[in-house]
């Protein structure tokens, strides 16, 4: 029985030493190396200095600024067309709903980088196949989808391509967990399925939106490398993104304390807009939950976990 | 067989029933499906449009409608450009990729499912302690890490390594989480009671007994981790500046930076259009297949990766 006990913390071990190694060390460490700053070729201790250095850097806050906006469009494109392609694929009005499920979720299986360089080359004015229709809204004046102030949008396109198949399946799943009576009862009163699907899957659906709204704030205020692609065909600023400022000021610019000052402020802003969008949803939590004890009783299996649907359920 | 037709369940009649046309929806039904097929085409056309150009040669690209097939088709021109391109690295990159990708799924496995099994199979003291960390750690975004990975992977001398690559990625909070959420599910504490009376030894029970149970958390568990890095591009981008070492998104983007700079020749507009085809094609091919085990896992984890 003694050796029985060592048991548990011999698996966990190599997790909890490369966990400890390549992630405790490295938050703490980055807090660390922003308390100093070197001077004349040497480095010296200056305490909170380089965040109060932050607090007046105006290209930090314009490339916070950036993301903000860039979060909000993308909350909404990404969002809301994987949750209407949901809400269609849930419903009885469409055939060949495993075909459509496939093709919307496709692009999960394509690296990020490489749908950044096609959407770029989508764009890029030389090889100009979709800037012709955009010509057709500017009085048949060319459009540089490139340039930098259509810039976001591009990205909003290249992440909502990437994304939204992601997000429906997500959507997707929690739909499928939730009791049919419910729609059964829903439509001997009378409802259609679009009530349906306003009135009651769309406010049973709440904490999974809770949910991907989250990532979506921790994603977008991390953007980097799509802008990172498109900086090889077009000009992106420097500092366009928080990420793309902190790399550029450690790995061009050879400035890793304030670079690492910079990290963990973006760090702290993430949390604190994830705080702030928890605190503001939080307040319809109570009714929220009512519905969802509702939804549980239904579920085939009794293990409450961490996210809305349980492990195993029909997707 | 006939199990399965007999556990066929009441709700899942109802959801049969509930999803049945009747005649008078037909039209919704018609203008419904012409939006999806719409939405279709826009998550279909960059995948379609690279399939086309991978026919084309550089001018071609310039010159012919952009779904429209060459007169002359260089498919196989464009293979031969992309294998000798930069010294021919290409093929080395893809393999690079391979190795990254199945060392890191296969030994991220292991090592989050022994940890995910010892939260959720053992009473230990410090057990709630690892899994509240655990769960912190989802929340904290990799950009407050990024530089302090680098210098420690510097300190180390892992720089330009494949260690380098593949350490840092391996202890997977979310992949400890993920199995650990699953272990709970699907492995049922008898199974272990029962070893243990028939005289197995704790690692006896978790290799003979537990994993083939788990089967199925440990594929779900892989595929991701095996996208995840087949997908990544950031960390390699820091500590690699050794060609030889890149694995094919890194490897691309270089090319990428080729077609702006001055005096790096003719664009390689052709070689990358190929290069991303075929560093998208076996996933793409392979993806119908394994779509269910992915999305499930995502599902119980719902995390970016």
């Amino acid at each position: 029985m003694h050796r029985g006990r060592l048991v548990p913390y011999m698996m966990l071990a190599p997790f909890f030493i490369l966990f400890l190694g390549f992630f405790i060390y490295p938050f703490f460490y980055s807090f660390y190396l922003s308390l100093f700053a070197t001077r004349m070729g040497s480095s010296q201790f200056v305490g909170l200095n380089n965040y109060f250095v932050a607090f007046s850097d105006s290209s930090f806050w314009s490339s916070i600024g950036t993301v903000i906006y860039y979060g909000v469009l993308q909350a909404v494109s990404v969002l809301l067309l994987g949750m209407i392609l949901a809400l269609f694929l849930d419903s009885s009005l469409v055939k060949g709903k495993a075909f459509f499920r496939l093709v919307y979720f496709l692009p999960y299986a394509v690296p990020g980088v490489i749908a950044a360089m096609m959407w770029g080359f989508l764009y890029s004015p030389e090889l100009d196949p979709l800037l012709k229709i955009f010509n057709l809204f500017n009085g048949g004046k060319s459009v540089d989808l490139l340039s930098t102030g259509h810039l976001i949008y591009s990205i909003v396109n290249i992440v909502t391509w990437e994304w939204a198949g992601y997000n429906m399946t997500l959507y997707f799943a929690a739909l499928t967990a939730l009791p049919v009576e419910l729609y059964e009862a829903a439509k001997i009163d009378g409802c259609n399925e679009f009530q349906i699907a306003l009135r009651i899957k769309l406010p049973l659906l709440r904490p999974m939106i809770t949910f991907t709204s989250i990532l979506s704030i921790i994603g977008s205020l991390q953007l980097f490398n799509e802008p990172f692609i498109l900086s090889s065909l077009t000009s992106v600023p420097p500092n366009y993104t928080p990420n793309l400022y902190i790399y550029n000021m450690a790995f061009s610019y050879g400035n890793f304390n304030y670079s690492a000052a910079l990290s963990f402020l973006l760090a702290f802003v993430t949390f604190v807009a994830s705080m702030i969008f928890l605190y503001f949803t939080s307040g319809e939590q109570r009714r929220e939950r009512r519905l969802q004890k509702l939804a549980d009783r239904n579920r085939r299996s009794q293990n409450q976990v961490y996210s809305p649907v349980e492990v195993g359920g029909q997707v | 067989m006939s199990a399965s037709n007999s556990t066929l369940g009441i709700t899942q009649l109802q959801r049969q029933n509930h999803a049945r046309v009747t005649p008078g929806k037909r039209m919704t039904t018609i203008v419904v499906m012409i939006v999806l097929i719409l939405v279709s085409t826009y998550f279909l056309l960059p995948l379609v449009w690279l399939l086309i150009s991978t026919t084309k040669s550089g001018s071609d690209l310039f010159n012919t409608p952009m779904l429209a097939l060459p007169s002359h088709v260089s498919f196989f021109a464009n293979l031969h450009l992309v294998s000798t391109y930069g010294g021919g690295t290409f093929w080395r990159w893809y393999l690079n990729s391979v190795f990254y990708a199945t060392v890191t799924s296969v030994l991220s496995t292991l090592i989050c499912t022994m940890a995910g099994y010892a939260m959720a199979k053992y009473q230990f003291k410090g057990r709630k302690f690892m899994f509240s960390l655990i769960l912190g750690s989802l929340l904290v975004p990799g950009a407050a890490l990024t530089i302090p990975t680098f210098l420690l992977i510097k300190f180390l001398g892992m720089m330009n390594s494949y260690q380098g690559v593949i350490i840092p990625g391996l202890a997977s909070a979310f992949g400890a989480y993920f199995m650990n959420i699953y272990i709970q599910e699907a492995m049922p504490s008898e199974f272990m009671d029962s070893g243990r009376v028939d005289g197995a030894s704790d690692w006896q029970i978790f290799w003979r007994i537990s994993l083939p149970i788990i089967r199925p958390g440990l594929v779900t568990y892989f595929l991701i981790s095996f996208i995840g890095s087949w997908n990544n591009f950031f960390l390699p981008l820091l500590i690699l500046n050794n060609s030889a070492l890149f694995p094919l998104p890194l490897g691309l983007q270089v090319w990428s930076t080729y077609i702006t700079q001055a005096g790096s020749g003719v664009p390689p507009y052709a070689q990358i259009i190929m290069g991303s085809f075929l560093s998208i094609m076996p996933m793409i091919v392979l993806f119908p297949f394994l779509r269910k085990y992915i999305a499930s896992g995502m599902i119980s984890g719902g995390i970016k990766m």
